[in-house]
């Protein structure tokens, strides 16, 4: 090392320094424009880095305009849905009940009613003890197997047996079930005669 | 060195701003995907694969098959199909006037030729599509009129790309068809066909297998190399074994053998059938 540094010229006294200065105005002036261009882009293509945005969607509203629905049909198939996976089991695909298990809903006088506000109570309660459906006596004990449902949930199902099978009642809406959650006592199984207590 | 700081500085932001974008980000953006729920069902997506499946992902990494098939079906573009499920009060040839009254409408315009030749041949059978289109107003624009006049009519979601096209898939795949992959097989080399919807396309194991044999067996001038390996050909025992592929002509074993699938080759099997990637979901969304 020492050898090469003998052989080396001695400083001149004018060797050049890193010294600061100014970029080239028209550099800044690029990469502003190319920002700003970037930043439209982003704004438009992004979905803002919603996990639920996928090309060739370029926004949640984009996305959620293209989600397949069309009001009354989405929510029977919603409904229809629900049903199926926890109602059906013991209340029949067919609306028809099984026998020693659940009470039939198609034709049901609790079910195919005026007012759904007796109708809410059973998911919601659950019930317990003897229950007159069509003209017989069912005795059997139902858990509350919709209080765990969110409230479309439960209104699309309650709008689909009330609509199904041959019922023709009036649909319910989710603020109709938020109300009725609103205004439930203690959760208890309630019993036929507590129903009929309720207003329609 | 006088300006060693800012030149650490400068090297920090470089590395941690590419850190940023692309660990921490897509971690915040997706790390807490979980199952969901289908579209206007209740059924999760994606269901937890079977042991067998989970397994069948390790021999399709040791087997490289990700080297020439893909597991992403892409999409580039989703349409509105009004389709009329119902005429109402009206027949056909009403419906056709009806249809055509329609026509001087400024937004359709554009469509007019192809709602037109669409209804032209038509002697009345539903459903029957009438306008394709992307833009989402112009379809609740005539979904709207239709329902004015009594007729009904769905709009149905479809996505459309290239992949669709072949009948790779029904959308595109997302993150969360690769929720349980371990690790994710995304491939990008397509010198064979698009994996993500196998299961979906080809439900039958036992041609799974055939094809992983013999491809030329299943198909035509396949250029897949055959995995041999993951067969064994052995003499027919006491019985023919129930595993045994069914193979016919210059493929088949000679006589009183048999080709019988590893375990690894019925997992592989097991793997493939579950890659079934045609759940409509919130993000990607399409009338099943």
């Amino acid at each position: 090392m020492s050898d090469e540094n003998k052989s080396c010229p001695p400083p001149s006294g004018n060797e050049p320094e890193v010294t600061r200065s100014a970029a080239p105005m028209w550099i800044i002036v690029t990469t502003l424009v190319l920002l700003f261009l970037g930043g439209l882009y982003f704004d438009r293509h992004s979905g803002w880095f919603n996990q639920n945005v996928y090309a060739p969607y370029t926004s949640a509203k984009q996305l959620d305009a293209f989600q397949p629905r069309s009001g009354a049909a989405a929510a029977r198939a919603r409904g229809k849905a629900v049903y199926e996976s926890v109602c059906g089991i013991c209340h029949g695909p067919d609306g028809l009940g099984k026998l020693g298990q659940a009470p039939p809903l198609a034709g049901s006088e609790w079910v195919d009613a005026k007012g759904f506000n007796r109708l809410s109570h059973i998911p919601l309660m659950g019930l317990n003890g003897a229950i007159k459906v069509g003209g017989k006596e069912w005795t059997l004990s139902m858990a509350a197997m919709g209080a765990a449902l969110p409230d479309d949930d439960l209104a699309a199902v309650l709008t689909y047996i009330r609509s199904s099978w041959g019922n023709k009642a009036s649909p319910v809406t989710s603020d109709d079930i938020k109300k009725i959650r609103a205004s439930l006592g203690p959760a208890k199984a309630m019993t036929s005669d507590e129903l009929m207590a309720l207003p329609e | 060195m006088k300006t060693g700081f800012s030149v650490f500085l400068a090297v920090f932001v470089t590395i941690g701003a590419s850190w940023c974008g692309l660990v921490l980000a897509p971690a915040l953006q997706l790390g807490g995907a979980k199952q969901e729920t289908i579209l206007n069902g209740t059924d999760t997506y994606p269901l937890q694969p079977t042991g067998a499946a989970t397994l069948g992902l390790q021999v399709y990494r040791a087997n490289a098959c990700a080297a020439c098939h893909t597991e992403q079906a892409c999409q580039t573009g989703v349409v509105c199909e009004i389709s009329l499920t119902g005429l109402g009060v009206y027949q056909p040839a009403d419906f056709k006037a009806f249809v055509r009254s329609l026509f001087v409408l400024p937004e359709l315009a554009s469509y007019t030729n192809a709602i037109g030749a669409s209804i032209n041949n038509w002697s009345g059978e539903l459903p029957k599509p009438i306008l394709i289109t992307a833009d989402k107003k112009i379809a609740t624009e005539m979904a709207d009129r239709l329902k004015a006049v009594g007729v009904k009519s769905e709009m149905n979601i479809l996505a459309t790309g290239p992949d669709i096209a072949r009948g790779w898939g029904i959308r595109q795949s997302v993150a969360a068809d690769y929720l349980y992959a371990q690790p994710v097989q995304l491939g990008s080399l397509r010198a064979g066909p698009d994996l993500s919807n196998i299961g979906v396309r080809v439900p039958d194991a036992g041609l799974l297998l055939k094809h992983l044999f013999a491809p030329g067996s299943v198909t035509k001038d396949s250029t897949m190399p055959a995995f041999r390996h993951l067969f064994e050909v052995r003499k027919i025992g006491s019985a023919p074994s129930p595993d045994a592929l069914n193979l016919t002509g210059k493929f088949a074993p000679p006589t009183g053998y048999e080709v019988v699938p590893t375990t690894d080759a019925k997992y592989l099997a097991a793997y493939l059938q579950s890659l079934k990637a045609n759940a409509p979901l919130v993000e990607a969304p399409f009338t099943p």
